[in-house]
């Protein structure tokens, strides 16, 4: 089994340049996640293009990256059969970005976003670099992209990539081919930033001391759930149902395992 | 690196049939036309070469330097880069001054020694890009607001004298509403290999051969004869004429003569 994660901001071509790597890959079992906020069909449409097992994790009200970064050890030990899990994060924080060591750390970096150096590890720990939309300007500003991009990561593989022709994919599946297996147990390139505060348990008024208060009640709760995000609440997780009775919508005594005060 | 000789190897069409034609070799100071109609393939060809391709790309197309595969880095590092292509694009995306842009690509292209010399080939792109654009480029200027013409300029000056490859590929100049000719002579320089995309008969037939594309695969490799380069000729004068009245309109004069009969430079009856 060999673990590989592609991060990248939206509309970055990930899916796309995916799919063409899938189709170097055929001769192997594959096992595809996609990680969105809100929605996807792409593994189903992988699943249908290619035959290969997928599945689709929405993240909701939790942090996509943790999410990940949760559910990835799950999902390593169900398909450890296989030869390539490939894991497409749902790609909205440079911070997070759940690559792990054992594995391969792809960064698909669309061309027209910004500054290399204003991305973090999404970008410094990666191991390949597939820039795409490179097609769209000078070879001159190409050029100068590809050495602000080995300023910031100066061992990346950096490869062009097209997520409408399919150039590159070859190269990256290349490296995948090239690469050792990895262990059941993972671990993070990099610590994830924490999301302790009032916010983390929803709170939605701009105010220090209220979102204090909610902080507080938040993590008074969140002592007394069992943490298992078993589901029996109507919940998808023990913070989701936390949220909702901060927010009164429900009574803290619909969770099944809740400890007295 | 001394380039002698490029090859291309046929690969697949979009109908995904072999491309009908033998090795193509190009030897240095030849020039090569590419004509096809929109969608034949032209620019994904550019793209081939420019990758130094070996079978990774859509069309399975091999390209050989001096007889022999290239060497990995000839395709990454730009300090080493043998091509040099202009592209169709002609928008900027970096937020920065032309100054500033061409300093970077210099250093990009390792061929600063001295911050003097740096700062003479900057002054002298810039002094070239404005010799083939409209509205004069500044230093301070800000890439972005460029427009399409000054910005297809300075990446001619740019490749010219800051890329300085042996091998050129030109994808469409006739579109950028710069000085072809001018451009083109700054670009093809003694012993370069051209590549030249083009829609324009003239810059078409000015080559030592000419490659159809057709369906996305090189269909036929036509030699320029003498013939159709004095055919070529001739249309240039015409042209040239033609251009001359545009001149005249856009500098506000009026037009009030026409010749009718065209006689090509220095032939003499």
């Amino acid at each position: 089994m060999k673990v590989i994660i592609f991060g990248g901001t939206p509309g970055s071509g990930k899916t796309s340049i995916i799919k063409f790597i899938i189709q170097e890959l055929k001769d192997l079992k594959i096992h595809y996640v996609k990680f969105d906020v809100l929605s996807t069909d792409d593994d189903s449409l992988i699943k249908q293009k290619f035959g290969v097992s997928s599945e689709s994790k929405i993240s909701g009200e939790v942090c996509p990256d943790h999410y990940a970064a949760l559910e990835i050890p799950k999902i390593t030990e169900k398909h450890k059969d296989k030869d390539l899990i490939i894991i497409e994060t749902a790609g909205l924080c440079l911070r997070c970005s759940p690559y792990v060591k054992e594995g391969l750390a792809i960064n698909v970096l669309n061309i027209l976003a910004g500054k290399p150096s204003s991305y973090g590890p999404l970008l410094t720990d990666a191991d390949i670099i597939v820039v795409s939309k490179g097609d769209l300007i000078s070879q001159a500003e190409r050029e100068i992209f590809r050495s602000k991009i080995l300023e910031v990561n100066s061992k990346a593989i950096i490869i062009d990539g097209n997520g409408l022709t399919g150039e590159g994919a070859i190269d990256v599946a290349e490296e995948i081919r090239k690469v050792a297996k990895s262990p059941i147990n993972l671990t993070l390139r990099n610590s994830m930033p924490t999301g302790i505060c009032g916010y983390c348990y929803g709170s939605k008024i701009l105010n220090s001391e209220e979102t204090l208060k909610r902080y507080q009640f938040g993590k008074e709760l969140k002592s007394r759930v069992p943490n298992l995000n078993c589901g029996k609440c109507g919940f998808k997780s023990c913070n989701e149902f936390i949220r909702a009775v901060l927010d009164k919508k429900i009574n803290e005594n619909k969770c099944p395992y809740i400890k007295e005060k | 690196m001394k380039i002698k000789k490029i090859s291309i190897l046929p690969g697949y069409n979009k109908k995904k049939e072999k491309e009908n034609i033998n090795k193509i070799e190009i030897f240095e100071g030849q020039k090569i036309g590419i004509v096809g109609h929109t969608g034949s393939g032209k620019s994904q060809l550019l793209y081939d070469i420019e990758k130094l391709a070996y079978g990774e790309t859509k069309t399975k197309r091999k390209i050989l330097i001096n007889g022999e595969k290239p060497d990995k880095s000839l395709k990454t590092d730009p300090t080493i880069k043998i091509i040099g292509y202009l592209t169709q694009h002609m928008n900027f995306m970096t937020d920065t001054t032309v100054y500033d842009f061409l300093k970077t690509h210099i250093i990009t292209r390792g061929k600063h020694n001295t911050e003097e010399e740096t700062e003479k080939i900057i002054e002298k792109v810039i002094f070239e890009a404005n010799k083939i654009t409209g509205e004069k480029i500044k230093k301070d200027t800000n890439l972005l607001i460029l427009s399409g013409g000054q910005s297809r300029a300075l990446m001619v000056a740019d490749l010219a004298y800051i890329s300085e490859s042996p091998i050129i590929l030109i994808d469409e100049i006739e579109n950028a509403g710069i000085k072809i000719k001018q451009a083109l002579s700054l670009l093809i320089q003694k012993g370069k290999i051209i590549f030249l995309v083009t829609h324009d008969p003239i810059l078409a037939l000015d080559t030592d051969k000419r490659l159809i594309m057709k369906n996305g695969g090189i269909s036929k490799v036509i030699h320029t004869s003498i013939r159709e380069k004095g055919i070529a000729n001739y249309h240039s004068w015409i042209n040239d004429y033609v251009l001359g009245i545009r001149e005249a309109i856009r500098e506000g004069k009026k037009v009030d003569e026409l010749k009718l009969i065209c006689t090509p430079a220095g032939v003499k009856k």
